[in-house]
């Protein structure tokens, strides 16, 4: 049925070496994963892998007005379109290239599927002791109806170094389509690297994203996750701490409406002392939508002097909105600081009556109160234009104009 | 007690530094003891000994059948060896007449013993504004300032005076918090109890001054059973304080007190203790057992607090209560307990409310240190009737070293949706690291661990009336001197 | 103005340092490079004075004194001054209420009266706009929640206070991003005087280009292996460690 024979079909057509043709085997032996899959126990795959898709099909081009009404505005851009790198900016101490084969070490469905028949992506590399002003902008288009794609990216950041990323699936002149999307970043001694993630597809699109972070000693890496579209994301985000005074951040905001479904996987490795990570994921939850967070945070034996904190805020704005939260902490030294909290919950309605009596109508009201929720994880952005696409999607969203131009 | 203030900051320094527990010392006047162990005719002895009324003795006696009826609490996370009820000596009075008129009367043996203790009553009458009502050993020895009360209508004297001259009150009122079958050791207490305070404060009447009390337990195989009774009539307002020492022995030593408060309508009751009971040897023996039963039930908009520093006692079982039974009453309990080399503490809080519109607020810190074990357990029960109640908590551990635990047993029961409780509990650590930074700055350890334990008790020590919490403060720092490292 | 000669520290059975011998004058800025495992933070927790290393042998010299006489606090109070590579969080005590009890503590070593209240503030506010720290920052507990970068901004913040004669920066740079780095530089630079002296700890090359350094010192594996001026860091940057670590391992097998 569905995508796995689409997708099997299409990997006859290729000429797989042996190792990758092994690992398929391996994935078609298992298939997707399913609710019986601890990782997926709450977030169905079974709908979605039913229907039939194009698989890596190539469509028609994208318009330089398309590309401006999807970007930032940042000058330096990396675009994709139905898996072919079409074009990218010459950035001084940083090398940037198309899709090359490496090994990650993911062992669940997903992953094989991805490292077994994967062939487009970027490959970028920056320099060591290189201070990237400009934040880099990396846009996916896709242009065919229901097309399954996948890409496989990888970045390399020297010693000393710091780099911004900003990233962006898109669909244009289409609805549907279906990503399996994989980036993998190394962060070499005392970097700094930021990786922003919009994830506001068209209405029926759906997406897997997984990041692997490897980071060495003194390195900080910050991720930032903002769901506003899509019918299906699953974000799967793993850190592997590999040295002393490393810090990773993440920031995650998911504002769902009619029947979206967005779940988020973290998972943060200690494995050596003196480190930090800060987790902080708000959802805001209207109509029929449904979250999911599943944060696990590990802190090895050896890894004295660690400071973790999580936390997962929800608001549920309707009565049929559901969320599942599950923090896990393994914690496996005794000289650790970690923190963990969850809340899920509505609008207060005492401040709701407040801004009412003060003439301010409902509906504003409550994006009010909803955008002052979402806001401390949106403030955590330090690019400027990403927390104000945050903001003004947030209000889109909301129906309201909270002018956000001061 | 307010003396301890106007010492040099080099005698202070020389008393932090020191081992010796400060107040460890006898005093050799003559006792009068009863045999040791507890039966009907003892309870009867006690009665007769203080001339107490036919009422009096039934109270006892139903108190004591109870008390054989009811089995020694299990379940606090403390491990201690159970004190043999029979091998405890029930009543000690020094061979003094209990009331004075003149602190010119005083015995000039129990004098030095006030005097070792940093009280001078002479100094206090005047400056301090304190009335003090000493027991020592279980009869109340000096009250002063009866008078001065007297004038407001203010009852403040021992409950054996009160048991004798205002019958009627201690009828109306004994018991009526803490009932005789509420525990095993209010049961005990009931009906041993030998002496304590009686304080009643008229309608409308503000207590112009802090009323006191000090204990000693001076005997060895004594056992403390002290009853406070205090009613607040409504719209009144009153601050007490209670201290406690105990001097050095080897047996361990039972202290099983009541304390009942009462607050009427509108009626305001801050009850402040500094206990500092002979914690036990840094090996572990010795020291007072304290198992304290202390509960308040505030009427209509009525309020009262219980401030807290606890650094003795070898075990402690302790949970002061308010009962907020009264629409718009308020329930306050701001802790600091200390354990350090082997104590263990089982304390907390509870608040019951029952009444609308009822607050509490509970800050609880702990601080552990050696091998010792504190643990808060608190309850807070809203219960049905309780509309639109609110409770804040929040509990802190600091854990001195590597050696010593910690534990919460928060529990919140909450029958009534309208109602709104926030519990917050946070550990730290205090080690090697923090002192090694404070001392490349200059700082030295003891200077160090007096500005940490400060800093994180100060939310309660502001609680406390001035001249209580500059003595809390100094025993803060010495029940911690040597803790880290 | 600092003297070692030949000292060797080390922890429970383990030898770290096997023979230091640094000179450092007044004025002057001193760069000690190296590997991880090297020794580096033992040598800064040693010279401040920290009792889990046991100092098997050697002296160190500040300013005609024995420093291993005396204990921590007496080392700071003759004004060294060591900024943690971990600064460590003490909750309850308020930014402002350590340095003035640290404040204090020295002068009161020194015979001197507590400073007043209204100097204190005067000189927390001049040291805070120096270092681009916010007003909240006073109140807020002892590094508790502070992000990497504003633990190590508090470390030079309190150096400014404490107006030291000697301090240790130990790697005070590793995890910055370029922005906190650039003002903890400007920081250390603006407090370098003729009369103090600085030893800077460092992994990377370049906080070196904004505190310039006038030695730089290899530690490797407990000793000092080479010494040179300022180029002797951006070789190491350009050819890593490998050549120097080979010649010590022949010279000390």
């Amino acid at each position: 049925m569905g995508l796995i024979n689409n997708i099997k079909s299409y990997s006859e057509r290729l000429n797989l070496s042996s190792e990758k043709q092994e690992e398929f085997n391996s994935f078609l032996s298992g298939g997707f994963p399913t609710i019986k899959d601890e990782d997926w126990k709450y977030t169905s795959l079974k709908k979605l892998v039913a229907k039939e898709y194009a698989i890596n099909q190539k469509g028609s081009s994208v318009s330089k007005e398309q590309i401006t009404e999807h970007s930032l505005g940042f000058s330096d851009k990396i675009i994709f379109v139905d898996g072919v790198l079409i074009s990218k900016t010459e950035i001084s101490n940083v090398s940037i290239s198309d899709y090359s084969d490496f090994k990650s070490c993911g062992t669940d469905a997903i992953s094989k599927l991805n490292a077994s028949l994967t062939t487009s992506g970027f490959t970028i590399t920056v320099d060591k002791n290189s201070i990237i002003e400009k934040p880099i902008e990396i846009l996916f288009f896709n242009t065919v109806e229901n097309n399954f794609t996948q890409y496989r990216n990888t970045i390399s950041v020297g010693e000393s170094s710091e780099v911004k990323f900003i990233e962006k699936i898109q669909n244009v002149g289409c609805n549907s389509s279906f990503t399996n999307h994989f980036t993998q970043i190394s962060c070499g001694k005392n970097t700094n690297v930021e990786y922003n993630k919009i994830q506001n597809n068209t209405s029926d699109s759906k997406l897997i994203d997984t990041m692997d972070v490897y980071q060495k000693q003194d390195s900080t890496c910050n991720i930032n996750t903002l769901i506003f579209g899509g019918s299906f994301t699953r974000n799967n985000l793993n850190f592997e701490q590999n040295g002393t005074n490393c810090e990773s951040n993440m920031n995650g905001v998911s504002i769902l409406t009619d029947s979206q479904f967005a779940d988020n996987h973290t998972f943060v490795d200690h494995r050596s002392a003196q480190c930090r990570s800060n987790e902080m994921y708000k959802g805001v939850y209207m109509d029929k939508s449904k979250g999911v967070f599943n944060g696990k945070i590990m802190v090895r034996q050896d890894s004295q002097k660690i400071d973790a904190f999580q936390s997962n805020n929800n608001l549920l704005l309707s009565e049929d909105a559901t969320i599942d939260s599950k923090p896990q902490l393994e914690i496996y030294a005794d000289d650790v600081k970690c923190s963990h909290g969850c809340t899920i919950g509505q609008l207060d309605e005492d401040a709701l009556f407040y801004m009412r009596s003060r003439g301010i109508g409902i509906t504003e009201a409550k994006a009010v109160l909803t955008y002052a929720f979402a806001s401390e994880a949106i403030n955590n952005i330090s690019v400027e234009k990403v927390s104000l696409l945050a903001k003004k999607l947030l209000s889109k969203k909301l129906n309201v104009d909270l002018d956000f131009s001061v | 007690m307010s003396e301890k203030s106007k010492k040099s900051e080099d005698e202070l320094l020389e008393e932090v530094t020191s081992s010796e527990y400060k107040y460890g010392f006898t005093t050799d006047i003559e006792s009068d003891t009863i045999p040791k162990g507890l039966s009907e005719d003892v309870v009867r002895i006690i009665s007769a000994k203080k001339n107490e009324p036919e009422w009096m003795l039934d109270y006892r006696l139903n108190a004591y059948k109870a008390w054989l009826e009811l089995e020694e609490p299990d379940w606090a996370n403390v491990s201690y060896e159970k004190p043999n009820y029979q091998d405890v000596i029930y009543y000690s009075a020094p061979k003094q007449k209990p009331v004075l008129e003149s602190l010119d009367d005083l015995d000039p043996e129990m004098k030095k013993t006030f005097d070792k203790l940093g009280i001078s009553l002479e100094e206090q009458k005047r400056m301090a504004n304190v009335a003090v009502d000493i027991v020592m050993d279980s009869v109340s020895v000096a009250t002063s300032f009866k008078e001065t009360l007297k004038e407001k209508g203010i009852i403040f004297c021992s409950i054996s005076d009160a048991i004798q001259d205002y019958p009627e009150l201690v009828k109306k009122y004994l018991g009526t918090v803490v009932p005789v079958r509420d525990n095993f050791f209010s049961a005990l207490n009931a009906a041993v109890f030998s002496d304590g305070s009686f304080c009643y404060i008229p309608k409308g009447v503000k207590c112009p001054m802090e009323l006191s009390t000090y204990f000693r337990i001076n005997e060895a195989g004594t056992g403390q059973f002290e009853r406070t009774l205090l009613i607040a009539d409504e719209g009144s307002q009153v601050s007490y304080l209670e201290g406690c020492t105990a001097p050095m022995r080897d047996e361990n030593q039972l202290h099983a007190a009541v304390v009942e408060l009462i607050a009427m309508d509108g009626a305001d009751i801050k009850y402040s203790t500094v206990q500092n009971w002979y914690p036990g040897n840094a090996e572990g023996v010795g020291g007072v057992f304290n198992f304290v039963t202390k509960r308040g039930i505030c009427h209509t908009n009525a309020k009262i607090s219980w401030t807290q520093v606890e650094t003795g006692s070898a075990v402690t079982w302790k949970y002061p209560s308010c009962i907020l039974k009264g629409n718009n009453s308020i329930g306050e309990f701001f802790s600091v307990a200390v354990t350090n080399n082997h104590q263990q503490a089982d304390t907390g809080t509870k608040m019951i409310h029952l009444g609308e519109n009822t607050k509490s607020t509970i800050i609880a810190k702990g601080i552990s240190a050696g091998k010792s074990n504190g643990n808060y357990r608190g309850l807070v029960k809203i219960s049905k009737g309780a509309t639109n109640s609110r409770n804040f908590s929040q509990c802190d551990s600091l854990l001195m070293g590597d050696k010593c635990g910690s534990h919460t047993f928060p529990y919140i029961e909450v029958k009534n949706s309208s109602s709104k409780v926030e519990h917050e509990a946070t550990t730290s650590k205090i080690g090697e690291d923090q002192i090694f930074y404070c001392n490349q700055r200059g700082i030295g350890t003891e200077a160090a661990i007096a500005l940490i334990v400060n800093g994180y008790c100060k939310d309660v020590l502001n609680q406390l009336p001035m001249e209580f919490a500059v003595e809390a403060q100094k025993l803060l720092e010495i029940s911690l001197e040597g803790s880290v490292g | 103005m600092l003297t070692i000669k030949e000292l060797k520290a080390g922890v429970e059975d383990n030898q770290i340092l096997k023979g230091i011998n640094l000179e450092v004058k007044a004025g002057e800025v001193h760069a000690i490079m190296g590997p991880n495992g090297s020794g580096k933070s033992t040598l800064s927790a040693v010279i401040a004075g920290n009792e889990s290393y046991e100092v098997e042998g050697g002296s160190i010299e500040f300013d005609g004194t024995d420093l291993l006489d005396l204990n921590p606090e007496e080392r700071a109070h003759n004004g060294l001054f060591l900024s943690f590579q971990y600064p460590v969080e003490i909750p309850g005590i308020s930014v402002s209420n350590f340095i003035k009890t640290s404040i204090n503590e020295k002068r009161k070593a020194q015979g001197l009266d507590p400073m007043p209240v209204k100097d204190l503030l005067k000189m927390m506010k001049d040291k805070m706009e120096l270092l681009d720290i916010k007003k909240g920052y006073l109140s807020r507990s002892m590094n508790e929640g502070f992000s990497g970068g504003e633990k190590k901004r508090n470390e030079i913040f309190q150096m400014a206070m404490l107006e030291p004669k000697l301090s240790i920066l130990d790697e005070t740079d590793s995890g910055l991003d370029i922005d906190a780095l650039r003002i903890v530089a400007k920081g250390v630079n603006k407090l370098k005087s003729d009369d103090n002296a600085t030893i800077v700890i460092t992994h990377y090359q370049r906080l070196l280009d904004y505190i310039v350094p006038d030695f730089v010192h290899v530690l490797y594996s407990g000793r000092i292996v080479k010494s040179g001026g300022k180029e002797l860091a951006l070789e190491l940057d350009e050819k890593g460690y490998d050549t120097i670590i080979k010649e010590a391992d022949i010279k000390w097998a």
